[in-house]
C-alpha cells in the first residue's frame, strides 16, 4: 500500500533555526492523524511542506506528487483550515461560492449551500459581519463540499467555544469524514481530538518524538500511579518522566511491559497530553 | 450531552456494554436498528472505527447483525439471550452473597417475599426503578 504521505528526512531552516529537522513518517488513507507539538515546534511549517506552500530539504511526496512543484495538481484533491482567518472580510458569502465554484472543479455549490442552511449564517452577510464561529462554520461548509482526497485542520477551533468546537468536530465526523478521506490536524485542546484519532505524531524543536497509531500506544506507554515508597522500586526500571499527584508519584514507562509493574501501584494508559508531556519534557531532563 | 467515558475501559468496550444495557432495557427490539457508526462517531466525536469495532463485538457475540448496506440490527432474541446469561450471572455470582447474607441476618423466606409484595402493592403498576 502506498502511503497518502510520505515524507523522508524532510528538513526546512528558517536562517540559523531548523525549524523541520529531519523528520520521516507515513500517513495511510483514511487515518485521522493528529499532529501535536508545543508553540514553535515545527508543526506549521511542516503543514506548509506537505501544502506546498514552503519548499524542504529530504523527499516529500503527498497524494504521489511532489508538493512544492506540483502544487496546482496537488491543490485539486487538497484542503486547508488555518489558524488565521484567510476568508476576505470584505466578501459576502454567496460571492465567496461563486469564487470556489470557479476556482475549485471539485467543490458541489449545492452541497455548501445544502450544510450553510443549517447554519445562521445569511448568503448576503460579509465575512466581517459573521461572528468568529460563523466564519469557522463557513469555512467547514465550504471544505466539506469539496471532494479532497486530504483535509488539513491547523488549529482549527481555536478562539471559537466549546459549542462551536464541538458542533466542529461533530459536523466533521458526520459530514466529512469516510474511509477514503485522510485528516490531519493539529491543536492545542487535545483532549478535544483524543478520541477521534487513529494516530498520533508529537513533534517538538523541529523533530518527531512520537508517532504511533492509538491502537498501540496501550502496549508502548504506561503510566504508574504509586506511593513514594513503591516509587523507589519503578525508577529502577527506567521511567521517562514523573510527577507528583496528590502526594503520589505517576511515572511514565516506555517499552516495559505492565507485568513488572504488578504490585507496585496502579497501573493505566497515559491519555494524550500527560503521555505529551512526558516525552517533551523527559526528553530535556 | 457527553457521556463520561471511564478511563479503565477502552471506549469500544464502552459502547458495546452501552448497547447490552439499551437492549435489556428494553430501548433497542428484537430487529431494531443501531444508530449509524457515522451518527454515533459524529455524537460523541469518537473515531468510526472505535464505534465499529464496539459494534463488531455485539456481531460477535451474536447480538447484533449486520444487513448489507442498511446498517446494524438487533437479532431476535437477542434480549431473551442477554436476560438469560444476566439471570444465570446473578445467580452464579450474586445470589450466593445475597444468600449468605439472609441466613447470617436469620430471615425467613416468606418474611421477605411479604415484603417484596407489600412494596408492589403500594405502589399501582409495580413498576419503579
Amino acid at each position: 500500500m502506498t502511503s497518502l504521505v510520505s515524507a523522508r528526512n524532510v528538513s526546512k531552516s528558517y536562517g540559523a533555526v531548523r525549524a523541520v529537522d529531519d523528520v520521516s513518517f507515513d500517513i495511510e488513507k483514511g487515518c485521522i492523524t493528529g499532529l501535536i507539538g508545543p508553540n514553535g515546534a515545527g508543526k506549521t511549517t511542516l503543514l506548509k511542506a506537505v501544502l506546498g506552500l514552503t519548499d524542504c530539504q529530504g523527499s516529500l511526496s503527498v497524494l504521489g506528487l511532489d508538493p512544492f512543484r506540483q502544487r496546482k495538481e496537488l491543490m485539486q484533491n487538497i484542503c486547508f483550515i488555518a489558524d488565521v482567518a484567510v476568508l476576505p472580510r470584505w466578501i459576502r458569502v454567496h460571492q465567496l461560492l461563486d469564487f470556489v465554484e470557479a476556482v475549485h472543479i471539485n467543490f458541489s455549490r449545492e452541497r455548501a449551500e445544502e450544510l450553510l442552511a443549517r447554519t445562521k449564517i445569511p448568503a448576503k452577510a460579509k465575512v466581517q459581519e459573521l461572528s468568529k464561529g460563523m466564519v469557522t462554520q463557513l469555512h467547514l461548509s465550504i471544505i466539506t463540499a469539496i471532494d479532497a482526497k486530504l483535509l488539513i485542520l491547523d488549529e482549527p477551533t481555536l478562539g471559537l467555544d466549546i459549542i462551536f468546537r464541538k458542533d466542529f468536530y461533530s459536523n466533521l465526523l458526520g459530514d466529512y469524514f469516510d474511509e477514503e478521506r485522510t485528516i490531519v490536524i493539529t491543536t492545542h485542546q487535545v483532549e478535544e481530538i483524543e478520541n477521534l484519532l487513529t494516530d498520533v505524531m508529537f513533534i517538538n524543536d523541529g523533530r518527531l518524538v512520537l508517532d504511533a497509531s492509538m491502537d498501540a500506544l496501550p502496549d508502548q506507554y504506561v503510566e504508574l500511579l504509586a506511593s513514594s515508597e513503591n516509587a523507589d522500586r519503578a525508577r529502577k526500571l527506567n521511567p521517562i518522566f514523573e510527577r507528583d499527584v496528590f502526594g503520589k508519584k505517576v511515572l511514565t514507562f516506555e517499552g516495559i511491559s505492565r507485568d513488572e509493574l504488578t504490585g507496585l501501584g496502579e497501573v493505566r494508559t497515559p491519555d494524550i497530553a500527560d503521555l505529551f508531556v512526558a516525552k517533551v519534557k523527559g526528553a530535556t531532563a | 450531552m457527553d457521556p463520561k467515558w471511564n478511563e479503565d475501559l477502552p471506549i469500544y468496550r464502552q459502547l458495546r456494554d452501552r448497547v447490552v444495557a439499551m437492549i435489556l432495557e428494553g430501548v433497542l427490539g428484537d430487529g431494531d436498528a443501531l444508530p449509524s457508526v457515522r451518527n454515533v462517531a459524529a455524537e460523541y466525536r469518537l473515531n468510526p472505527l472505535t464505534v465499529l469495532k464496539g459494534y463488531q463485538e455485539l456481531v460477535d457475540e451474536g447480538l447484533v447483525e449486520k444487513k448489507r448496506g442498511r446498517g446494524m440490527f438487533v437479532t431476535d432474541g437477542a434480549q431473551k439471550q442477554l436476560l438469560k446469561d444476566e439471570r444465570q450471572r446473578f445467580i452464579d455470582k450474586e445470589w450466593p452473597l445475597v444468600a449468605a447474607t439472609i441466613e447470617r441476618l436469620g430471615l425467613e423466606a416468606d418474611q421477605l417475599l411479604q415484603e417484596i409484595k407489600n412494596k408492589k402493592s403500594s405502589k399501582p403498576g409495580g413498576k419503579d426503578d
